[in-house]
């Protein structure tokens, strides 16, 4: 099942995304990236509840079926919309979106495609570093538009296994070596107790000096 | 399940002597799971005028972005700060311009407005989804805990409470109330509005 | 192509002439001062604009007429020049005045009505395919913010607040006469009689209730105004502009 985590610690950010591509019970692929590079400090992961849906007429239902969670098309397509306009922002103005602007704009398109026929059912993560107040920050987004500024969150099944973890063992002025620890101890137990836990993660990064991708 | 009790949360405002309370918890959640302690509900307006957006978490967000807009417009054009009760119709004629396509959000008004003697009068108002506006003289309730915050303000609220006796009312009824609901909690935050000055205060509260 | 008058520019509407004008705007202007004499004073305790009203022919019935129009409790309208441009802008004004109570559950201020009268008679001298309302206004309301307020609003777009004016017909006059006759403390009961008597300046014919019209703004008591907004029986807000009665401007007129 898809899951995504992220944590914020002492100057950084760490976001991690499964990276199995499912269609119905089939795994089509096991090194997807689901965490987009928005820009030199803004990280972004995404999952997607399955394809096009009229969300809000059929109100929130968590995670749904698994036999029809796949990996839908439409969430790619919201992710590279968000990543070409946050890109054309920053061709535009010569410097880019604060994290906090970024998290705006990225909520305020999700509410509008809410009440349109065909949602995007997208849900996000997005950490970022801000260069104007040096501070990670750390966006929880789901696909209502519904966002919030967290010191650590979670998406998916994952998360109902993830977050209590991290209310113990979360600190925001960790290590990255601590946080990543931290991290490490999510996965183990995501795959420890879910019933179709993911097995490979892609674990990225974000902090003063930018962007990168973490092996652990 | 309703949209309106999807991510949780209530608000409470209340009448004192010269003063008015408006109160709210902090939860956002996804139904039974709980994901944020630190979710604001209640905004200012202006310097004498809260209001509260308890519902959809969304839609929170969204209205709070449209009455800022609307609110800051007001102001411009006609140079001057907007009235609580004409803000109160704001708020309602743009929930009900979603008559049938409504944000989730149940608002509620508290500030302090300017009768035409010049001397500031108290005034709350609560609101239903689609605009339907309920003007009270003691207290109005709203969102998940609202049944609960029904039944502990009746028996703690009395009329002319002065400013640090409202605070006290207000905090334990919404802590009390917030405490048999499941969706509600994780934390609050009272404004106290006075003629001079807002008193704002975080409150701690049971985390289970 | 170019003539006396306007020359090349007199046409498109949205065409500056070489000295910076805009000629059609200047047309209207003359329109204007073509049309009947109106006139405004502000009072200590009121403001009141009057008319004068007159018909080609003694044929028409002239109790039809109406040239100070009610735009909503708080505001009325007088103007000069051509009148049926003046009842497209009231139709408008009354819209936008409900439009405004619609959303804010009252009636608009005299500013915020008239900038938006005077927002719709600016759209007029940019657009394509229009002429610019060959009309002057002159707006006077109450409300809690400012008090009574006049303004006047031209076809240009342009707006103004006066203690007193005048537009139409004899406009240059009338307000030479405004500017020896006003002081800051006059009465309401002062400028109506005033009024009249600069009215009666420039008067061709008789003056009577029937070729006369009045409007007065009263500016409410504190206690009035503690009582509430809204009146007793109809719980619609009590008028603070209203117009005379043929009886009432009789009255004033045997003074």
């Amino acid at each position: 099942m898809e899951t995504s985590f992220a944590l914020t610690g002492k100057g950084y950010v760490i976001v991690a995304a499964d990276t199995t591509a499912a269609r119905s019970i089939v795994k089509m692929k096991d090194d997807q990236d689901k965490i987009k590079e928005l820009g030199s400090h803004l990280l972004m992961a995404y999952s997607g509840e399955p394809g096009p849906s009229n969300a809000y007429i059929i109100m929130p239902t968590q995670p749904t079926d698994p036999l029809l969670s796949f990996y839908s098309g439409d969430t790619i397509q919201f992710a590279e919309y968000v990543e070409r306009n946050i890109r054309l922002y920053q061709i535009r103005h010569l410097y880019p979106l604060r994290p906090s602007a970024a998290a705006s704009w990225i909520r305020r398109s999700l509410a509008v495609s809410l009440r349109s026929r065909n949602a995007f059912t997208v849900n996000l993560l997005i950490g970022g570093y801000d260069l104007a107040d040096h501070k990670p920050t750390l966006y929880w987004i789901d696909y209502l538009g519904t966002v919030v500024e967290v010191p650590f969150a979670a998406h998916g099944y994952g998360s109902y296994f993830a977050l209590s973890l991290l209310d113990r063992y979360h600190n925001p002025d960790a290590t990255l070596e601590e946080g990543l620890a931290t991290l490490k101890r999510c996965i183990n137990e995501v795959s420890k107790r879910l019933v179709v836990s993911p097995d490979r993660y892609k674990v990225k990064v974000v902090d003063k000096d930018g962007v990168r991708e973490v092996e652990l | 399940m309703s949209a309106l009790e999807y991510n949780g949360g209530s608000v409470i405002a209340m009448v004192g002597k010269d003063c008015v309370a408006i109160a709210s918890d902090l939860r956002l959640g996804t139904q039974a799971l709980g994901i944020s302690s630190n979710f604001q509900r209640v905004f200012p307006m202006t310097d004498r005028l809260y209001v509260g957006l308890p519902g959809l978490g969304t839609d929170v967000t969204t209205l709070y972005e449209r009455f800022r807009y609307r609110v800051n417009m007001y102001t411009i054009k006609e140079e001057r700060e907007i009235n609580p009760e004409t803000f109160a119709h704001m708020v309602s004629s743009t929930l009900y311009q979603h008559r049938f396509g409504p944000y989730f959000i149940e608002p509620v008004v508290a500030g302090l407005s300017k009768s035409p003697t010049g001397a500031l009068k108290p005034f709350i108002a609560a609101m239903d989804l689609i605009g339907c506006i309920n003007f009270a003289k003691d207290f109005v309730v709203a969102g998940t805990a609202s049944s609960k915050l029904y039944g502990v303000a009746e028996g703690l609220w009395e009329p002319d409470l002065e400013p640090e006796d409202l605070f006290e009312t207000i905090s334990q009824t919404l802590l009390n109330a917030v405490d048999r609901d499941a969706f509600s909690g994780w934390g609050a935050v009272v404004h106290v509005i006075t003629k001079d000055r807002v008193i704002s205060r975080t409150l701690k509260a049971r985390m289970d | 192509m170019a003539s006396a008058d306007g020359g090349a520019y007199s046409y498109s509407l949205t065409v500056f002439s070489p000295s910076g004008k805009l000629v059609q705007i200047e047309h209207a202007l003359a329109a204007v001062s073509q049309g009947t004499t109106s006139l405004g004073i502000k009072a200590s305790n009121g403001i009141v604009i009057a008319t004068e009203k007159k018909s080609s022919s003694i044929l028409i019935d002239d109790s039809m007429i109406e040239k100070v129009a009610v735009v909503c409790p708080n505001i009325g309208i007088v103007y000069s020049g051509m009148g049926p441009d003046f009842r497209v802008l009231i139709a408008r004004a009354r819209k936008s005045a409900q439009a405004y109570w619609r959303v804010y559950g009252e009636y608009p201020p005299t500013k915020v009505l008239t900038q938006e009268i005077a927002t719709v008679m600016q759209e007029a001298t940019q657009s394509g395919g229009v002429r610019p309302f060959g009309v002057s206004l002159l707006v006077a309301g109450y409300d809690i913010h400012r008090g009574p307020c006049l303004y006047q609003v031209d076809p240009s777009g342009s707006f103004w607040a006066w203690k007193a004016s005048a537009i139409g017909k004899n406009m240059v006059n009338a307000k030479t006469f405004l500017e020896k006759r006003y002081n800051d403390d006059i009465s309401l009961e002062d400028a109506i009689h005033t009024a009249l008597l600069t009215l009666k300046e420039g008067f061709e014919g008789q003056m009577t209730e029937k070729t006369i019209e009045i409007g007065v703004v009263t500016v409410p008591t504190v206690e009035e105004l503690a009582a509430g907004k809204e009146g007793g029986e109809t719980g619609r807000p009590r008028p603070t502009f209203r117009k005379l009665t043929e009886e009432e401007v009789k009255d004033y007129l045997a003074l």
